[in-house]
């Protein structure tokens, strides 16, 4: 069954009442005539977001299962429908390839892009979906960690001759890592196994066993052919022994992570909007949670608390913003407070820390420099860490941790970081967005790791205030003596630039433990 | 308590978040402005971020002067309307060597028209980020670009120094002669820019709605005679039919489509039920394989 065709079986669809917090209803629905119900079904606003993250390799048949999504969901143009049309004739098997929708260009393949992940995105009546697709090769441990902090459900893609692998497994726990709490079970290529139940059914025994070692509210498998669609859009005319879902049904039911962000509320704040003497506004995105206005809100940094008196945005003000909204929060007090701060309900705030214990993946290239300077970047906050230790690596496939000093691409690290001033952070299992972070490297500005915080501390009062967590060199610092003699020309910011990379250099060449804050 | 957001306010609230981020985290910020629908939201959203404030940078339109004149006043009335600061740039030296979409081939056109301009104008300003309305729906090569993306020096876009992007967090910290462009509009489709255009009632260039507009049939691409610049071949006599564009470039380089649709809404009908692509309509894309990516890596959006 084609887009369209359900179109036109649910025609209720097309006159669902906007959500009560969106923005302003659709003037379309109001305006058209009856005649073009069809385009206005694709013409409304879709009920929210869901990114889908897919995992497996080429062996497996992803592409082809993201291509005949993308084919049976979504309002393909012609131009790319003839391109499937062309292979089917073009091909030997007399099958379309439906991996051309989602192969890129030959010569980027051979880039080697940094990070490899490529967004797609189709529409059911229902949702806008995106595909976040991180190629199964060698990188992948990285790759699919960067992918799957975006996701809200991930597809674990199996072929049905050989089953749940080695890398399922290690799937799954960078899944589990990540964050990801949905995953479901692809077992693809059911038309080389002749639409067999029992093998079906030794895969979602094996899968149940794995995934119950996980963190995941939900594992579900499904048995499909990507090649011909059972199962996919279609429910499968040879396998009538399945009962459940559709894979493209199960995804239109499913909940995406930001309708769902529980938790207290929390905003970092971006930046400080200002208008005249009488608009002074905490610009941010809520991150999970909700807030009102007379809310008590506090800023956990300084201490400072005040009452929402105004929630802005262009048009209009609203009186109630939660997870996922774009905001300009107004205090009753002004508080002098700014980019970096963490606005949380009073009473329910998180950690203003300066010692985590952290998990994270390595993903540059360069190994751990224990020599080198790093940076902690949380939602809206930069702050230079004084001292990263790590203590064990986690070994993928049978989740033990073993003892170590070091760590390379693509290795899982438990490390504790140690800061050189206090931090808004809290717990990533409660608090995901407030409670992940990526380590930069101070002298190239790369992203050098990404992970999430397990616990936080403000510093115990035994812990010594020791010189390699005292001294950080601003741009304040060097401004007024080292380069007090430059300006703001270009060629006076690289000269700028060049001192301090001399500094970086020669601090690190003496040993000496000074961070830089710049 | 759960609440249900619409796509296009989801969409819209990231949008916002990327510019916050970017005008927080870099020096010198500027908004690429190339007047088409894609800079219409653009810009509305860049308003919205910073509302009441105005967006703390300047637009900048490449003016390669060889856009139809609708586009130019369009432009010069929303700098009107909104009080923004527009500074415009054209390559003087490709100027002077008269280098235009007529005799040189549009590869070498855009190259130095629109390419080398760019970089010029972001030398000469010494700006650090550069917004642009580049999504990762329009093209192949395109549906692996960061939200930041790292420019080295020279601009180049260099696959090896693209930076993870990870939850919401954008690392906006340069390295030595590093300069980033920024896509706020990274996760939209074509669709949802004009539904988002028809839910905010943005004004838009009038060349997008349907009219009757003087057109020439070339290579089986339909092209609107804007003034007496377009050079008419032999044998050639412009006829005269309802055409609109689905998407804005130079004029000679910039296919219409035959249609009747005179006002937004039915525009938005038309676009959402389409059924090619919008880059059909470009004829720099077609101009050699792998056009896009090789005209991303030197630069070009």
């Amino acid at each position: 069954m084609t887009a369209s065709a359900r179109r036109t079986a649910l025609p209720a669809h097309a006159t669902t009442a906007p959500s009560p917090v969106m923005a302003e209803p659709v003037p379309l629905l109001q305006s058209m005539p009856p005649q073009v119900a069809r385009s206005a079904t694709q013409a409304r606003e879709l009920n929210g977001i869901l990114r889908l993250l897919t995992c497996g390799s080429v062996d497996d048949g992803k592409s082809t299962l993201i291509g005949r999504l993308l084919f049976d969901a979504s309002d393909l143009y012609d131009d790319q429908r003839a391109t499937i049309e062309r292979s089917r004739l073009a091909g030997s098997s007399g099958l379309p390839d439906f991996s051309l929708l989602v192969d890129g260009l030959a010569a980027e393949r051979e880039q080697g892009i940094t990070i490899d992940i490529a967004w797609r995105y189709f529409d059911t009546e229902n949702r806008r979906f995106v595909v976040i697709d991180s190629p199964g090769h060698e990188q992948y441990t990285r790759n699919m960690a960067s992918g799957a902090s975006h996701a809200d459900v991930a597809i674990m893609l199996v072929d049905a001759r050989t089953g749940i692998k080695k890398q399922t497994r290690r799937h799954a726990a960078i899944l589990d890592l990540m964050g990801v709490r949905r995953v479901v079970l692809a077992v693809n290529k059911m038309d080389l196994v002749g639409f067999a139940q029992e093998n079906f059914a030794a895969i979602a025994a094996d899968f149940a066993k794995l995934t119950t070692r996980f963190g995941f509210t939900e594992a579900i498998a499904i048995p499909v052919a990507a090649v011909t669609g059972d199962n996919i859009a279609q429910r499968s005319a040879n396998m009538a022994w399945y009962t459940g879902p559709t894979l493209l049904a199960h995804l239109d039911g499913l909940p995406s992570r930001i309708t769902q962000a529980g938790g207290h509320f929390r905003m970092p704040v971006q930046t400080v909007l200002r208008d005249g003497l009488d608009f002074r506004g905490l610009a941010g995105t809520v991150a999970s949670g909700q807030v009102c206005v007379g809310d008590r809100v506090t800023d956990v940094l300084s201490g400072q608390s005040s009452r929402v008196l105004r929630i802005a945005t262009m048009g209009r003000d609203l009186e109630i913003a939660s997870a996922g909204q774009a905001i300009a929060v107004q205090l009753e007090h002004d508080l002098d407070i700014a980019r970096g701060a963490v606005l949380s309900g009073s009473g329910a705030e998180p950690i203003a820390a300066t010692l985590l214990d952290t998990r994270f993946v390595w993903l540059a290239e360069d190994a751990f420099d224990p020599r080198a300077s790093y940076l902690l970047r949380t939602a809206t906050d930069i702050a230079p860490i004084a001292r990263l230790t790590i203590s064990a690596l986690l070994e993928l496939e049978t989740l033990e941790t073993l003892p170590a000093r070091g760590c390379a691409m693509n290795d899982i690290a438990l490390a504790s970081i140690e800061l050189g001033r206090p931090v808004a952070v809290d717990g990533f299992s409660e608090h995901p967005e407030t409670g992940s972070f990526m380590i930069v490297n101070t002298l190239t500005g790369a992203s050098v790791a990404g992970g999430v915080i397990l616990a936080a501390r403000a510093r115990e009062k035994a812990v010594a205030f020791t010189a390699s967590t005292g001294f950080v060199v601003t741009r304040a610092t060097l401004a007024a003596g080292l380069c007090s003699d430059l300006g703001d020309s270009a060629a006076d910011r690289a000269e700028f630039e060049r001192r301090v990379l001399e500094l970086i250099k020669l601090f690190g060449a003496t040993g000496s433990a000074v961070s830089f804050d710049i | 308590m759960t609440l249900a957001i619409s796509h296009l306010d989801l969409l819209e609230a990231e949008a916002i978040h990327i510019f916050r981020e970017a005008a927080a985290q870099f020096r010198k910020p500027v908004l690429m402005y190339s007047i088409g629908k894609d800079s219409t939201v653009l810009l509305h959203l860049a308003r919205k971020a910073f509302y009441p404030q105005k967006p703390p940078f300047p637009l900048l339109h490449v003016d390669t002067t060889w856009k139809f004149k609708e586009m130019i006043a369009f432009r010069d009335q929303q700098v009107r309307d909104f009080g923004l600061d527009l500074i415009t740039y054209t390559n003087q030296d490709g100027i002077d060597r008269n280098v235009n979409p007529f005799d040189y081939s549009p590869s070498v056109y855009t190259d130095v028209m629109k390419t080398a301009a760019l970089k010029q104008a972001l030398d000469a300003h010494g700006f650090d980020a550069a917004f642009g309305g580049a999504r990762r729906d329009e093209e192949a090569s395109r549906a692996k670009e960061r939200v930041f993306s790292f420019r080295s020096a020279g601009h180049r876009w260099d696959p090896r120094r693209q930076r993870p992007e990870m939850w919401r967090l954008l690392n906006g910290r340069l390295g030595a002669g590093e300069t980033v462009r920024v896509f706020p509009l990274s996760n939209w489709t074509e669709r949802d820019v004009w539904r988002y255009i028809q839910r905010e009632r943005l004004a838009i260039v009038p060349l997008y709605l349907a009219a009757n507009r003087p057109t020439v049939e070339r290579s089986g691409q339909l092209l609107v005679v804007d003034d007496n610049r377009l050079p008419l071949l032999p044998g050639e006599t412009p006829l005269v039919q309802s055409v609109r564009f689905r998407t804005l470039g130079c004029y000679p380089l910039t296919a219409a489509v035959k249609s009747t649709a005179r006002d937004l809404d039915a525009v938005v009908e038309e676009t959402l039920t389409a059924k090619t692509s919008e880059r059909q309509g470009r004829l720099i894309d077609h101009d050699q394989s792998g056009a896009m990516e090789k005209k991303k890596q030197e630069g070009y959006f």
